[in-house]
């Protein structure tokens, strides 16, 4: 029998997050773990790198909590709900803090997560050449990206990125056993390649299941387990994010955060109610329930469009 | 066709120009706003066979329901794959793609775009999003339409930050990057279509839209634009292209606001 690696959030965070960490975020606007990110806020986490190739307001929210000195991304927004306001407020005017981001392309971004899964040192792309983005860099200076010529047949010029192997990762899934075996469906976002990248990964989960139930369907597992050191039960973990088959995007909710922090006051307002002065997950879904009603909460969850199975038989 | 769907809005116009530029069979990737009303009216029309594909790696799209964002839940049941961002995005990186969509805060003459700061890189006055996968499209895809508001702020001589290429500073200045995409092919902006020479590969108004003057375009141009020859009116939308983008793919007004 093996060790089960289930535990909860604060125990997951305050025994593998430290201070000053590349910390890899796992989604691109689905799947997105607030349960890790509000831990990592209410344990007042500092100076950590976070990577993304699309962040929404979970940066956001770390960012306006302190907890961020610099951005592996190729994008800090959320689409046509709008900017993201502690984003503009670090990188225009220093507030809380001086930020840094190196600029990268989605793709990019994607490109040095693959080099760090496969454990080569880099890789050619032709994205960013030409641009803008060649031209200017943060703190990796000419470590960044480099124009290569291919040694081959093309003699084309490309530009070689660097592998990207942050010391821990974090994502959320639908299922996981206890030995952290992740099955992930709908959008996987940058898995994957971001998640093999990281040197470790918490996951968290909408649901526990048994290992039986992983090995019935092995070709929906986007992480085996080994990669994996932490396993944190958080039903609606997502929210305000969506997770295929359990729950929609609650558009309100976002637009809720994106119109009340425009003032640093009202970001801190929005905060102290739904990450400071909440204890952990439960707590949340309890207060949004006690807020909104059990009628809104409920119009979230996810109609049922199941698929067929498949036969593994040999 | 009943008199209601006779009267269109500018949004409408928008949608329907960019549904026009796209053909039968072409694999698209599309994203959210006007591309996506334009992709698929297109794919409801006169290209059925569109493949419309997003980046968040959902490929062959057949959604219920209009989507909201790329990466919305509508999105994966239907589609004929489900991946994630490489598998998205990748296929644009391979050269696979006939067209992207692309939009910024800035088009300068020779359609080079810009999404994330005005002022210095270094200290923005505004910071915007960054590239987003809209740097690989733009190097990627075998053509791009561009959707604009057009001011002249936006519409400057040159770009503040080059985000996304389009033919540098003309002629054949993008064949020498080598790039598996061909650059922008349209800008349909708030007040006219714009399109590239040939050969010096400048932006040109082709046509404006109704009830807006040459000279309006002009004046909200940053560099002296040129004008075609043929210069005409924006063709208007059929009654029953209005009647689609209502009545099935925006029904509760997400993204055409209600007049």
């Amino acid at each position: 029998m093996k060790v089960s690696k289930v535990m909860t959030a604060k125990e997951a965070v305050a025994k593998f997050i430290a201070d000053g960490m590349t910390v890899g975020v796992g989604g691109f606007f689905h799947a997105i773990s607030y349960a890790i990110t509000h831990e990592i806020i209410r344990q007042q986490k500092r100076r950590l790198t976070i990577c993304q190739p699309s962040f929404n307001e979970h940066a956001d929210q770390m960012i306006g909590a302190g907890c961020v000195d610099r951005i592996v991304s190729s994008y800090v927004w959320m689409e046509v709900f709008g900017p993201l306001h502690c984003f503009r407020r670090a990188m225009e005017k220093g507030i809380p803090h001086k930020i840094e981001m190196e600029d990268y392309t989605n793709f990019a971004v994607m490109a040095r997560y693959l080099a760090g899964s496969l454990g080569i040192p880099f890789i050619p792309i032709q994205s960013m050449k030409g641009s803008d983005m060649m031209k200017y860099s943060a703190w990796m200076g000419e470590g960044k990206a480099k124009l290569i010529r291919d040694p081959f047949n093309s003699k084309k010029e490309y530009v070689a990125v660097p592998a990207l192997t942050p010391d821990i990762g974090y994502f959320h899934v639908q299922r996981a056993d206890e030995e952290g075996n992740c099955q992930m469906w709908g959008i996987w976002g940058d898995s994957p390649w971001s998640m093999r990248a990281c040197k470790q990964v918490i996951v968290s989960c909408e649901e526990i299941v048994g290992r039986d139930v992983i090995g019935r369907d092995p070709n929906r597992t986007i992480l085996p387990g080994y990669k994996v050191i932490a396993v944190v039960p958080a039903p609606f973990g997502a929210h305000p994010k969506h997770t295929q088959g359990y729950y929609d995007v609650d558009r309100d909710f976002i637009f809720q955060y994106i119109r009340e922090s425009r003032s640093p006051e009202g970001w801190k307002k929005f905060m102290d109610n739904w990450v400071y002065g909440v204890e952990d997950r439960e707590g949340y879904l309890k207060k949004y329930i006690d807020t909104y009603g059990m009628k809104k909460f409920l119009n979230l969850k996810a109609k049922d469009i199941s698929s067929s199975s498949v036969n593994y038989g040999f | 066709m009943a008199l209601k769907y006779n009267d269109f809005t500018l949004q409408e116009l928008m949608a329907v120009a960019a549904a026009r530029e796209l053909k039968d069979g072409e694999k698209v990737i599309i994203g959210t706003g006007l591309p996506l009303l334009g992709a698929f009216l297109a794919q409801k029309t006169h290209a059925p066979n569109m493949v419309a594909i997003y980046e968040s790696g959902a490929i062959d799209c057949k959604p219920l329901v209009t989507p909201f964002s790329v990466a919305d839940s509508v999105l994966a049941p239907g589609s004929a794959m489900q991946g994630g961002l490489m598998e998205g995005l990748g296929i644009v990186h391979a050269g696979d793609l006939d067209v992207g969509f692309l939009g910024g805060a800035q088009i300068d003459r020779y359609g080079n775009l810009n999404t994330h700061v005005i002022g210095d890189y270094r200290n923005p006055q505004v910071r915007f999003a960054g590239s987003g996968g809209s740097n690989d499209i733009g190097a990627g895809c075998r053509r791009t339409i561009v959707m604009m508001l057009h001011q002249k702020q936006r519409f400057p001589e040159k770009v503040d930050f080059v985000t996304t290429p389009g033919y540098f500073r003309g002629g054949k200045e993008r064949d020498k990057m080598g790039f598996s995409g061909g650059g922008p092919s349209v800008v349909v902006s708030t007040l006219g279509i714009l399109r590239f020479h040939p050969k010096t590969k400048e932006m040109y108004l082709a046509s404006y839209h109704p009830g807006v003057t040459i000279e309006q375009i002009k004046d909200n141009t940053g560099w002296d634009l040129v004008v075609a020859k043929d210069v005409k009116e924006t063709e208007r939308p059929d009654p029953e292209l209005i009647r689609i983008l209502r009545e099935e793919l925006d029904p509760t007004g997400v993204f055409l606001k209600k007049k």
